[in-house]
């Protein structure tokens, strides 16, 4: 009942909008100096510099790169001959920290690391695997998330996590330490390699969340002092795989 | 800090205020000292920086020339990945938008992060007042917010408070002393906050960008918290400066390789997140209600205005007020405004279209040009602060306070000598950059010093009690200002020149 008179109040807002939509950008144009433009309007500066876009390093430098680059913002980049290196890192970390329950994404590549075997005495959680749980909180319990980078950047550092059913938003966010397992087949040179991706999927090809994550949360808030894991996780290490 | 309570009091507590602002003026110095070289490290090692800031330039002035276009767009692919998108021309009706969310939520608690128009839009009082509590989950917001004051720094929004104080605020919320070390201070923020995500029945953040072509919002940030907000309440209202558009995530590098490195110097924000609607169905996590309100609020009134219009192609990094010689000396709070620096000297009357609320702190600004220098996006800053200047004057010709001043300032400076410099003022106030500007300009400020009696502003008050100190300074260092601001201003003089010249760029175009 409630229900069912807000999402007519909702209803009611959206068409308030929509009328007024039309009356704002009148005059938006009005103040431009001409009538609304309707047409997609030629927009010749498109992206990066030319002399960037060619800009590209050989698998091995962006490797050496991406180390480099996020090891300097304050995160922990190891290159792995495989995945099962991956796993002996991952469950020594794990227990290193002492975490009481670790959160995995949803994803064949993670299931394969095995941690499960790997870490008798931790409770290894799959991303809403049974949609009656509150993952939320699952999340919020665990001491590590472990997720598979969708993408990662060399000239930034950064890994690229897309949501989905199987991938919360939460298992790389809410947990003190985050695993990321990068596929070197997946790390570019350049941030515009994956940003343009996005415009070829176009809208409806994108999930919810796109994050980019460059290193461990930080602030420097009170005095300038140097603040890790305020809010995300403080420790994160990105492990690229040979593959 | 913000008061004018200048009055009755003691020797003993205005000793002690001039202490609290020795501090204020060294944590401002250090930190702006320490962001501008990041930045200058940071582009020195991008490399190419012209190119970049020419690009991001280019891609802003386009979008504004056909913001009702984009603006359209973004708001139809909004719509279809399922957020309710609305329209504020005014900071009362965002409000009344936001509230009437709030309200039929029976909202108890909003879990904000950082947005620079909740700030300009007051949107935390107006929550208050229907008791929703709006708590600012940004380490430096929850200080400032803590403390009853407003961010005095577009980056670093505490940058006035010391460890002493920041403890001093959160031991009172914890109900316990606690210790002054960062560790034990952000461990304690951290704990209490995350009980705030979770129990708030609302996530409320500002918007870096915003793509038209997917109807995307994208947000910048260090801490995670903007996440924390955009991930956990079921609810979810971002609040977006009109102007935020750009076309394409093409575009975004563009955008992501210019802010971070001219706020912090970093190569990329800790945390840049793409949100693309509410969750989707079968999402474990993310708000089920999405909600865009596209404010106005002032920002269209520079549209049209040729000497304007680039206004709204800041970006909001902060790289302005960090190599402001007025702003290093008395921070923030003395603009009086939701935005400081050079940025928001130009921000607070052009907003309103008065310039009657261009004040003794934007006439100090006006000096060297720095922040137009500075500027990832090319703003003139320093163009602007110039012709609002004239425009004041202009406007204050009908009514004669023009020479009201100059004989006002006169009298304070007791010499006919100095009555010359101000009517040469005068001349600057028509030709803004003339060769010798810098020496013309340097007397500006002090003319502007007595307008605050022909133009009252909240901020007259403590930006006089400064004023004296920030000549001083000046007096003192003109050997080592001269040459790089005399180069600063034939180099803007050149390349506004040759701009006009070359013709065809986007500037002002439609
Ligand atoms: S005016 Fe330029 S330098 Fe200042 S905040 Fe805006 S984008 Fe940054």
């Amino acid at each position: 009942m409630a229900d069912e008179a807000y999402r007519e109040w909702l209803a009611g807002l959206d068409a308030e909008s929509r009328r007024r939509q039309q009356a704002f950008l009148d005059a938006l144009a009005a103040k431009l100096g001409r009538p609304r433009v309707t047409e997609p309007p030629p927009h010749p500066f498109r992206g990066a510099p030319d002399f960037w876009k060619e800009y590209e390093l050989s698998p091995e430098e962006r490797i050496e790169r991406f180390i480099a680059n996020f090891r300097a913002s304050g995160g922990h980049a190891f290159r792995v001959s495989g995945l099962a290196e991956a796993a002996r890192f991952i469950a020594d970390k794990a227990l290193e920290l002492g975490v009481p329950a670790v959160i995995r994404q949803d994803e064949p590549v993670l299931a394969g690391l095995g941690l499960e075997s790997l870490l008798p005495g931790v409770e290894v959680r799959v991303w809403n695997e049974d949609p009656a749980e509150d993952w939320i909180a699952r999340a919020a319990g665990a001491g590590m998330g472990v997720v598979l980078a969708d993408f990662a950047v060399a000239h930034t550092a950064s890994i690229v996590t897309l949501s989905a059913r199987g991938k919360g938003r939460s298992v790389s966010l809410l947990p003190p330490a985050l695993a990321a397992v990068i596929p070197a087949g997946r790390l570019f040179t350049r941030l515009g390699e994956v940003l343009s991706r996005f415009d070829e999927t176009g809208r409806e090809g994108l999930p919810a969340g796109v994050h980019f994550i460059s290193g461990p949360s930080r602030s420097a808030d009170i005095e300038n002092d140097l603040t890790i894991g305020v809010h995300g996780p403080g420790i994160v290490y990105a492990l690229i795989v040979d593959a | 800090m913000s008061g004018s309570e200048t009055a009755a009091k003691t020797v003993k507590e205005r000793a002690k205020e001039a202490l609290r602002n020795d501090f204020l003026r060294q944590a401002v110095r250090f930190t702006t000292d320490r962001l501008r070289n990041a930045r200058l490290q940071a582009a020195g090692e991008q490399g190419n920086w012209e190119a970049w800031r020419e690009r991001g330039r280019q891609i802003r002035s386009h979008t504004i020339a056909h913001l009702d276009y984009y603006l359209n767009r973004f708001a139809e692919n909004a719509r279809a990945n399922g957020a309710h998108v609305h329209f504020a021309e005014s900071a009362e009706e965002a409000v009344r938008i936001v509230l009437a969310i709030a309200e039929r939520k029976g909202a108890r608690m909003v879990a904000k992060s950082k947005s620079m128009v909740t700030e300009e839009l007051h949107l935390n009082r107006a929550l208050e007042n229907i008791g929703v509590k709006p708590v600012e989950t940004d380490l430096g917001e929850y200080i400032v917010q803590l403390a009853g004051e407003t961010p005095s720094h577009l980056i670093i929004p505490s940058i006035h408070k010391n460890r002493r104080q920041t403890a001093d605020l959160l031991s009172k919320e914890a109900g316990e002393e606690l210790p002054t070390d960062t560790p034990a201070l952000a461990a304690f923020v951290r704990r209490r906050m995350r009980e705030v995500f979770l129990a708030a029945d609302i996530g409320m953040t500002g918007c870096n960008f915003a793509i038209a072509e997917t109807g995307s919002i994208v947000v910048f940030e260090n801490e995670g918290n903007a996440r924390m907000v955009s991930t956990l309440p079921k609810t979810q209202i971002t609040l977006m400066g009109m102007e935020r558009i750009i076309p394409t995530w093409a575009d975004l590098e563009v955008m992501a390789t210019l802010l971070p490195r001219s706020a912090t110097g970093q190569r990329l924000t800790v945390y840049m997140s793409g949100i693309s609607g509410p969750r989707r169905p079968g999402d474990g996590d993310g708000p089920e209600e999405l909600h865009i309100v596209i404010v106005d609020n002032g920002r269209s009134l520079q549209l049209g205005d040729p000497e304007f219009q680039e206004l709204l192609n800041c970006i909001r990094c902060g790289a302005c007020l960090n190599v402001c010689p007025v702003y290093r000396h008395i921070g923030g709070h003395a603009y009086g405004g939701t935005y400081t620096g050079p940025i928001g000297a130009v921000l607070k009357p052009a907003f309103r279209k008065n310039v009657a609320e261009w004040d003794d702190v934007a006439d100090a600004s006006s000096l060297c040009g720095a922040c137009a220098e500075a500027c990832p996006v090319k703003i003139p800053l320093h163009d602007m602060l110039v012709a609002l200047r004239r425009r004041k004057v202009e406007a204050g010709r009908a009514k004669r306070p023009e020479a009201l001043a100059m004989r006002a300032y006169a009298a304070v400076m007791g010499s006919a000598g100095r009555l010359k410099g101000a009517l040469r003022l005068g001349r600057l106030a028509v030709k803004p950059i003339a060769r010798d500007g810098f020496i013309r300009a340097r007397i500006g400020p002090l003319a502007g010093w007595t307008r605050h009696r022909v133009f009252p502003a909240p901020a007259a008050e403590p930006f006089r009690e400064r004023w004296t100190g920030l000549r001083l300074e000046l007096e003192r260092e003109p050997a080592a200002m001269d040459p790089a601001v005399r180069r600063r201003l034939e180099e803007a003089l050149r390349r506004r020149q040759a701009e006009k010249r070359e013709g065809g760029d986007e500037r002002h175009g439609g």
